[in-house]
């Protein structure tokens, strides 16, 4: 069977709770800075973004995809540290989204 | 499926055509993402005046979560800079290319803290090991286990 879609509604959206990455001055939102990709995409990992590739919060504020800060803190290189600022990276308690 | 470093060497790529270089840093050759060159120079005075020199930058699939191979380009006619922390056949000793990489750099941040590192040079010499090192250096500047014992220059 063959269905045409002629109009939609959408009643809802979602995005992660992430407003304190949106850039002041453009109102761009910042890329995840591990894969470079949108925070609302996924990691280059995964194929749907949602709940199945979350993100992850650093008590530094430091936010990226889960999966892309697990790879980094599974290389000796990380020294389990954040790469933004090379603190000890410290999750940051209950993930928050909206 | 696109390995992660393709992903995100072509954003880099598409950055860097939309954007551009920094000043004095220019690309040369991105015809794949296994491999790029850029021309750098140091821009105002310095002692590198009006030498321009080739970056070579090496990528396997796991970057940026591994750091990139990068060093100087030493064939067809070109040069490394002589400096306390270049070798002659191109080998940088630099603590960002080895221990403290980051995956949130980039090709084009590694190039300018390059030229900074030229920037900053009082005086124009080899490493005090180079012929030592470059007699039995591995292809790969990331399989050598780098010293960092300065940070001054």
């Amino acid at each position: 069977m063959k269905v045409k879609v002629t109009n939609w509604n959408a009643v809802a959206y979602w995005h992660w709770d992430v407003a304190s990455a949106v850039d002041d001055f453009s109102g761009e939102q910042e890329p995840c800075g591990i894969c470079r990709n949108p925070y609302e995409g996924c990691c280059p990992s995964c194929k749907v973004p949602g709940d199945d590739c979350p993100l992850i919060w650093g008590e530094c504020t430091h936010v990226f995809h889960m999966h892309c800060l697990l790879k980094w803190i599974g290389t000796s290189t990380s020294k389990q540290q954040c790469p933004m600022d090379r603190r000890p990276w410290v999750t940051a308690d209950a993930g928050k989204s909206s | 499926m696109a390995s992660i470093s393709a992903r995100r060497l072509s954003k880099e790529l598409k950055e860097i055509m939309n954007e551009g270089c920094p000043v004095g840093i220019t690309l040369l050759k991105a015809e794949d993402f296994v491999s790029w060159q850029f021309t750098i120079q140091v821009m105002g005075e310095s002692l590198y005046k009006d030498e321009i020199f080739t970056l070579l930058f090496r990528f396997d699939r796991d970057y940026p979560i591994s750091s990139p191979a990068v060093q100087f380009v030493t064939v067809d006619g070109k040069v490394s800079p002589v400096h306390p922390h270049v070798y002659s056949n191109g080998h940088i000793c630099a603590s960002i290319l080895g221990s403290e990489w980051s995956p949130v750099l980039s090709v084009i941040s590694v190039c300018v803290t390059l030229q900074s590192m030229l920037a900053s040079c009082k005086k124009k010499e080899r490493p005090a090991d180079n012929d030592r090192y470059v007699r039995h250096a591995p292809d790969n500047p990331k399989k050598t286990q780098w010293h960092y014992d300065d940070d001054t220059v």
